[in-house]
């Protein structure tokens, strides 16, 4: 019989996970160096577009982590960025976009792909947060994509008709940007929430990057409102612009500059110059936030009028 | 009798055909646009489902390409939700129709939407893949595939099957495991609106724009439809449909341009 990777996870999360009240801000350096390591596997929540942990990933690049593998639930630039600079041996797809760099490095075999869909690594991600030894649903069945995944064909044991079951999913590095943490880890996310919460309590090391920090007793006063506890969270990075350059919601708007410079990465030559240009130059998110300067990031605030309930 | 391009075209008349009082499970770029004219002149009352999770957006006009989950996009939602939320609202019954596009399509309604070739591992061409596509395709009671009327897309066989229709035809969409009575509905094109017969569920040419003939649509498939014994026309767009959707919500087109048709 198969070892339950359940339980490897169950007892990784007995042993490291944090019970106790430790103050878990670090700067982006030190948790990347941290929590990640050579050819882990990594998810992120939402996308390079809108509240996404793209501080964090551009970090990943900088320190140069090699063979990792990551979950491309919905990816947008991430992927193309990660890959093009050369982190990546290995992707789940649930969407790959937008970036047309990523679909030309897929038909030249540069990096291997595993075919899932937005739904099965959704389904997947909660099965290893809910700690359950499969999820069962009956999209997916008769697809070609299933054949090029994990997922198996099943009986369902009480009507006997097909059913797909889907293996958790237990990443080693879960990154998450939110609009807002204590220094222990709880933390909201405003807006559609995609897979936050899944997200944190299914990866064995979970870094969250914030807009920012708040007192516990916030979470205390409206705990509805509360999306992950920090019993989940290893890291609390502190990341104004965290998002950039996409938007958070509440807070700044995506900047549409830096969108069409991505339209300008064809290929490995132009991707080398967007990550000079605009990853390995810096040391640190604040350098990049001092070089886009004031002027411009108080118009990506100025530009996020909706409010609604984003904060 | 303003000009318009094939995209408009093909906008307008998905936006026709989603009747008002509907969940609609809606998909990235044109499906939006589609859904948000629908709102403003057919079908006021649609919720609109995201699969990152909103639920019942009206989004912002004019409409932003690219940041489907931004605050515009998901403006006045009844309900921000997990992504396992929203498809569970599809998985469970909830939601009456999707709105997909594809690379390929065949006779039977099945989707590819991942990628051109023989070899799965060095594609020659290279797609998104399913995104929520496959979801959306089994679960809706009703999905309306919206496409271009080209011959590269309406296919014998797809590359890869990305998203269900029906399979081989009959009842296989059933006995693989989907859930009943669901599948493609409607396909749309620039020129075209095909069903899906009930017996073998083989694609049927039901309506045709105004001064083209069957023999013309045809034309622009690899395979030869059923075609239903009279056949509707397709009005074009109205002065209405494309004042709204150049004015109102796409100014700098960013999803309507296309071909003048």
């Amino acid at each position: 019989m198969k070892r339950n990777s359940l339980d490897d996870f169950r007892l990784y999360v007995k042993e490291h996970k944090k019970r106790s009240l430790v103050d878990k801000r670090m700067s982006e350096a030190e948790a990347i160096k941290r929590y990640v390591s050579d050819g882990d596997y990594i998810a992120y929540d939402f996308s390079s577009l809108t509240r996404g942990p793209q501080a964090l990933i551009r970090e990943i690049i900088r320190q140069k982590k090699r063979h990792l593998s990551i979950c491309a639930k919905f990816t947008l630039a991430e992927s193309s960025l990660m890959t093009g600079a050369g982190c990546v041996d290995k992707i789940d797809v649930g969407f790959l976009g937008t970036i047309p760099y990523i679909n030309r490095a897929a038909e030249a075999g540069k990096v291997k792909l595993e075919e899932w869909t937005n739904g099965s690594l959704s389904f997947r991600l909660t099965a290893g947060a809910y700690g359950m030894p499969f999820i069962a649903t009956r999209a997916g069945l008769g697809t070609d994509t299933i054949k090029y995944s994990g997922a198996v064909v099943s009986k369902d044991p009480f009507t006997g008709s097909n059913v797909l079951l889907l293996p958790p999913l237990n990443p080693d590095v879960g990154l998450i940007h939110v609009q807002e943490a204590d220094i222990y880890g709880n933390a909201r996310v405003y807006g559609p929430t995609v897979s936050a919460l899944e997200t944190a309590a299914a990866s064995k090391k979970t870094i969250i990057s914030c807009e920012r920090i708040v007192e516990t007793d916030e979470f205390r006063k409206n705990p509805s409102a509360t999306t992950i506890p920090a019993f989940c969270v290893d890291a609390v990075v502190h990341l104004p612009f965290g998002a950039w350059p996409g938007g958070t919601q509440g807070y700044y708007e995506v900047d549409k500059e830096q969108l069409s410079e991505f339209a300008k990465i064809t290929d490995q030559e132009k991707m080398q110059k967007y990550l000079s240009q605009w990853v390995y130059r810096f040391s640190n998110h604040f350098e990049l936030l001092d070089y886009l300067g004031s002027k411009h990031l108080s118009n990506l605030i100025e530009q996020a009028t909706i409010i609604e309930g984003y904060r | 009798m303003m000009s318009y391009t094939d995209t408009e075209m093909l906008i307008c008349q998905t936006s026709r055909i989603i009747e008002n009082n509907r969940t609609v499970f809606v998909g990235f770029g044109l499906p939006q646009v589609a859904a948000i004219l629908a709102e403003m002149l057919y079908a006021p009352n649609m919720i609109q489902l995201f699969e990152f999770g909103a639920v019942g957006p009206q989004s912002m006009i004019p409409y932003m390409r690219g940041t489907m989950g931004g605050p515009s996009n998901c403006y006045k939602s009844i309900k921000w939700c997990s992504m396992t939320e929203a498809f569970s609202y599809a998985s469970a019954g909830y939601i009456d129709i999707g709105i997909l596009g594809a690379v390929e399509i065949d006779r039977y309604g099945n989707i590819n939407s991942t990628m051109l070739g023989e070899g799965y591992d060095m594609p020659e061409k290279r797609f998104p893949g399913s995104g929520g596509g496959s979801e959306v395709a089994s679960f809706c009671w009703e999905t309306i595939v919206a496409l271009k009327q080209e011959k590269r897309r309406f296919v014998e066989k797809l590359s890869f099957l990305t998203s269900p229709g029906y399979f081989s035809g009959r009842n296989s969409r059933e006995s693989i495991g989907l859930p009943a009575a669901t599948g493609p509905s409607l396909v749309v094109t620039s020129e075209a609106i095909f069903d899906f017969e009930t017996k073998d569920r083989q694609m049927r040419l039901i309506a045709a724009k105004k001064g083209k003939t069957a023999d013309e649509i045809i034309e622009k498939m690899e395979f030869t439809p059923i075609v239903a014994d009279n056949l509707k026309t397709i009005e074009e767009p109205t002065e209405k449909e494309l004042y709204t959707l150049r004015n109102l919500i796409d100014p700098y087109g960013m999803v309507s341009k296309g071909k003048q048709a």
